[in-house]
């Protein structure tokens, strides 16, 4: 006389219950966020191959503020999946030089350096020595 | 309610009965050192006999007595009241496991992942029963931290990959392949990597990293999944640039 | 192993109640009990012969098998300053020269082996700078030689051992079977007869040969290190089938205990260098063994505990009186590399950091000596029925047992018992009958769901009665012993035997009943508690670990003899069967 087990069901809304799940989500939407940015990029390749007043056009486009504002909002996000993929790094491959391997911390913070140093120097390249 | 009382509520279910689960409330007597199982046995000795749940060792080893303590996956034996009494403990079977009665699921998938992941030493020649192999104390810190799982299944109970997509590997059976895979004396990795190289394997996992927040015994299995990614991947890509090289 | 998992399948029983993976009803060989022992006994038997099946039954999933709570160390002869004669003394002094010496000498012999052969299947045991295996010091042993995993070794065997288990496709699993009797047939064990927990339904598991390796009883006890399913079942089993129980009076309190929850501390915590202090700061062993100390037998230092309380000279707590366990001078890096269950135990459930603060401990109910009278192949006077590890008796501990042996003895004897049960199976031509079987599950049918569970509550609860069991037997048979208490424990164990037809159960489903279980649980230690209270009020002497007040010396002349307790349809009807002598002739035991 077996009894019925009783199959879990996943309540919705189920990342809102920590703060671990809900940053998880973030970062995840980040990853979708930096696809479609990518198609943006994309999208201004086109327009410059399409002529000086499509580009032109498209340029304007991005420069609205409705636009500005929901860069902001994405670049945070592509930030946040950035700095989650940092924090990995030293968990997937553990750095060893001495009896115990770096801990992640340390090599998540040499990571944000050379981002920070390379980014600088990309910067410096387009915005012509600050 | 007495100021020395503290209300628990557990989710019931009956399996003879069907239906679906439901709360039950017990008002019990508090201790400033209880534990949430000492609240369990005291409802079960005292109030409500027929509330079912595992436990055993009541020192954190033995892994039986995993539940969902105010939402997040407890050791009820290891969770004293005074930290989760926020009006009442709420005590529920560990999530994304089917529930065979109260508290107690099945987790006999969790035993067919773990035996397939090869969980012991594989070796060719075996040696002679009068020496030990040598293995130095910096080898067995390589992988002293994986095996340390207790198989409680908390990592499971708060993976949100295995909530949704139940053939995943998880947590502890991937910690435990990674801990044959450092031990030393091991030369079975090239099978289990090959193994775990799956969809259903660790290729599964977002790294959300919350199995490693619940450990109760720090085995970072988040960290071993991405490790053995890592791993799983360079000996792929060692096959496919160097085939007929070494079979690792 | 294909590649692809196996889609969860929730419904995993088929319609005989047997798990969907196992076809067979009947086996080579059954073992009951999957802890250190009865997983040993397994993969002995699965390694001796790939025909043998083998059925391996617990009440829980194995790796919740109690030995996962060991910590300190398993002894073995491993190097040169040490020999099997010094082993064999250690432990034949330790027993109080009640050990069988012929089965002592047996068991030292093999314990080397049998961890080296842990140790290639993948133990993470600890190791010296040169690669080599660690020993260290521990309590009545003359030389280092116990092997660790830091201090949970225990942990690590079992889980070799369960991984490793899962190498042989012959060695089928029954998890959280719940076996209720043996199967007796024309004079032999057949096999066992179960209740499947998850399932609801009652299965004949039948078997050539049927191992015991179901643990200790300590949970007849109040303030016991051990976990919540050490009920004695295996024990209680085979008394029922006419096995005697030897030496049940033999039962070890270890010293270091954390009041309140009764959480062992290892004696590795003193092998390492720890003292023990009273409130005074003095170590007191000194009154007591100045050669040893700290690392006197557990007997030894239990009752000096309870004298240093008596003296007025322990602290108090909220939990009693207690004694205190001083690691401060150990330092912070050996406590953490050797020791560092001890401090996460201490800091999780008395909040303090054994780095700088004292540990309060007091002796608690640890192991029993005694259990199913067995030989030196764990072969019961019952033709098929074997027992080893805690469950039996054989015996290697005599009146008391010194820390670290009784991991080797599972493993040892775990071995030999697994061989001897493959060599009986292997020599017999056919299965045991079926009708046999499926009149005793009638018959259990009967007794367990229509008999005790159809039990109405009324005024007797299973937890009322169990609470009554373990304080009579906390306050009458403990640590000291003496006749009028022990005739009373005799007396109102007997009141509560007949007490137990009136227990009944709130709890009517099939499906997973714990209360069901707590009842045929509590059945078997009834039994088992009155053994030991017969045993312990018959042995008009003190031995080891049984210490009489009324009879404060030991009487080799009289009783130099194992207490031996057949079950009867009134109080147990108590004998003696001699203790082998081979070398060591009994002496004084002085440390």
């Amino acid at each position: 006389m077996a009894g019925r087990e009783y199959a879990w069901k996943r309540r919705p809304g189920w990342w809102l219950r920590n703060r671990r799940y809900l940053a998880f989500q973030l970062r995840e939407a980040g990853g979708v966020v930096c696809a479609l940015y990518g198609l943006v990029l994309l999208n201004m390749l086109i327009q410059l191959r399409a002529g000086e007043s499509a580009y032109t056009a498209f340029l304007n486009l991005l420069r609205t503020p409705p636009v500005l504002y929901l860069n902001v909002v994405l670049f945070a996000l592509v930030v946040w999946h950035a700095l989650t993929w940092f924090m990995l790094i030293g968990k997937a491959q553990p750095i060893q030089f001495t009896r115990k391997p770096l801990p992640w911390k340390v090599v998540f913070g040499i990571n944000v350096l050379l981002w920070l140093g390379v980014s600088g120097a990309v910067a410096y390249l387009i915005f012509g020595g600050i | 309610m007495a100021e020395s009382d503290v209300l628990f509520r557990v989710k019931r279910y009956r399996p003879e009965s069907g239906g679906r689960p439901t709360f039950q409330e017990y008002t019990i007597p508090y201790r400033s050192d209880m534990v949430v199982l000492d609240g369990l046995n005291y409802i079960k000795d005292h109030i409500d006999p027929t509330l079912t749940f595992r436990w055993s060792c009541r020192m954190g080893i033995c892994g039986s007595c995993g539940a969902d303590v105010n939402g997040q996956p407890r050791l009820t034996c290891g969770t004293y009241v005074r930290d989760v009494h926020k009006g009442a403990v709420t005590v529920e079977p560990l999530s994304n496991f089917p529930i065979l009665k109260d508290l107690v699921v099945d987790f006999d998938d969790f035993l067919r992942k773990l035996a397939s992941v090869t969980p012991y030493i594989v070796r060719k020649d075996w040696g002679d029963l009068r020496k030990e192999y040598v293995q130095y104390p910096e080898d067995v810190e390589a992988y002293r931290q994986q095996s340390l799982c207790i198989n409680c299944m908390l990592c499971y109970a708060a993976c949100p990959v295995f909530g949704s997509s139940p053939e995943f590997v998880g947590p502890a059976a991937s910690a435990l392949a990674l801990r044959y895979n450092r031990d030393t004396r091991d030369e079975g990795a090239a099978g289990r990597l090959a193994r775990l190289n799956t969809k259903t394997g660790i290729w599964e996992c977002t790294f959300v990293g919350e199995c490693s927040v619940v450990c109760p015994k720090d085995v970072d299995p988040a960290a071993a999944i991405q490790t053995l990614k890592f791993l799983a991947t360079m000996r792929h890509m060692r096959r496919l640039l160097m085939p007929g090289a070494s079979s690792r | 192993m294909s590649s692809r998992l196996l889609r969860y399948v929730p419904k995993a029983y088929s319609s005989t109640g047997f798990p969907a993976s196992v076809e067979r009803t009947s086996f080579d060989i059954v073992v009951v009990g999957g802890g250190a022992a009865g997983l040993r006994a397994a993969i002995a038997a699965a390694e001796s012969d790939p025909e043998l099946t083998i059925a391996l039954v617990s009440k829980v999933y194995p790796m919740r098998s109690h030995t996962v709570s060991a910590e300190g160390g398993t002894a073995a002869v491993l190097r040169d300053y040490d020999s099997f004669e010094l082993h064999a003394l250690d432990t034949i002094k330790g027993s109080d020269f009640l050990a069988d010496q012929d089965a002592v000498e047996f068991f030292v012999a093999r314990c080397p082996e049998e961890i080296i052969r842990l140790e290639h299947w993948g133990c993470p045991w600890s190791r010296d700078e040169d690669g080599r295996v660690s020993q260290r010091a521990f309590g009545g042993m003359s030389v280092k030689r116990t092997v660790y995993a830091a201090d949970k070794v225990g942990f690590h065997i079992l889980h070799t051992l369960f991984q490793t288990s899962m190498k042989y496709d012959r060695i089928h699993r029954f998890d959280e079977y719940f076996v209720t009797s043996l199967i007796v047939d024309g004079g032999a064990c057949t096999g066992v007869i179960a209740m499947n927990l998850r399932g609801g339904t009652m299965v004949a598991i039948q078997g050539k040969a049927t191992i015991l390796a179901t643990g200790g009883c300590g949970r007849v006890y109040e303030f016991t290190t051990n976990g919540f399913i050490k009920t004695g079942d295996g024990m209680a089993l085979a008394y029922r089938a006419g096995v005697p129980l030897k030496d049940m009076e033999m039962v070890q309190f270890h010293p270091t205990c954390l009041p309140g929850t009764g959480i062992l501390i290892t004696e590795a915590a003193r092998g390492e260098g720890g003292y023990l202090v009273n409130k005074d700061g003095e170590r007191y062993m000194q009154r007591y063994l100045p050669g040893k100390m700290e690392l006197g037998p557990r007997d030894i230092l239990s009752r000096a505990m309870i004298q240093e309380m008596k003296a007025g000279r322990a602290f108090e707590g909220p939990y009693g009186l207690y004694l205190g366990l001083d690691l401060r001078h150990l330092g912070a890096k050996k406590i953490n590399e050797r020791i560092p269950m001890v401090r996460e135990l201490t800091e999780k459930y008395m909040g303090l950091d054994p780095i700088h603060e004292l540990i309060p401990v007091r002796p608690g109910q640890h192991y029993i000596m005694g259990g199913v009278s067995t030989n030196g192949k764990g072969e019961t006077t019952l033709p098929g029925l074997y027992a080893v590890g805690e469950t039996a008796c054989v015996s290697i501990n005599g009146a008391n047992r010194l820390g670290s042996n009784s991991l080797s003895e599972c493993l040892v004897f775990g071995a030999a018992c697994g061989l001897a049960a493959a060599g009986f199976a292997k020599k017999k031509a056919s299965y045991p009958r079926g009708a046999a079987a499926r009149e005793a599950l009638k018959k259990e049918e009967a007794r367990v769901f229509d008999g005790l569970l159809g039990r109405e509550r009324a005024k007797e609860t299973v937890a009322g009665l169990r609470v009554e069991m373990q304080q009579l037997m906390e306050r009458d048979v403990g640590i000291f012993r003496e006749d009028s208490a022990l005739a009373d424990a005799c007396g109102m164990l007997g009141k509560m035997r007949d007490r137990f037809a009136a227990v009944g159960l709130a709890d009517k489903d099939r499906v997973f009943n714990t209360e069901l279980t707590a009842v045929l649980e509590l059945d078997f230690m009834l039994d088992v508690a009155l053994t030991i209270a017969h045993s312990a009020r018959n042995r008009r002497e003190s031995r080891g670990a049984h210490s009489r007040t009324d009879f404060p010396q030991r009487d080799d002349a009289n009783y130099l003899k194992h207490t031996l307790a057949f079950r009867t349809d009134g109080p147990p009807r108590i004998d003696y069967m001699p203790v082998t002598i081979t070398k060591w002739q009994p002496v004084e035991r002085k440390y």
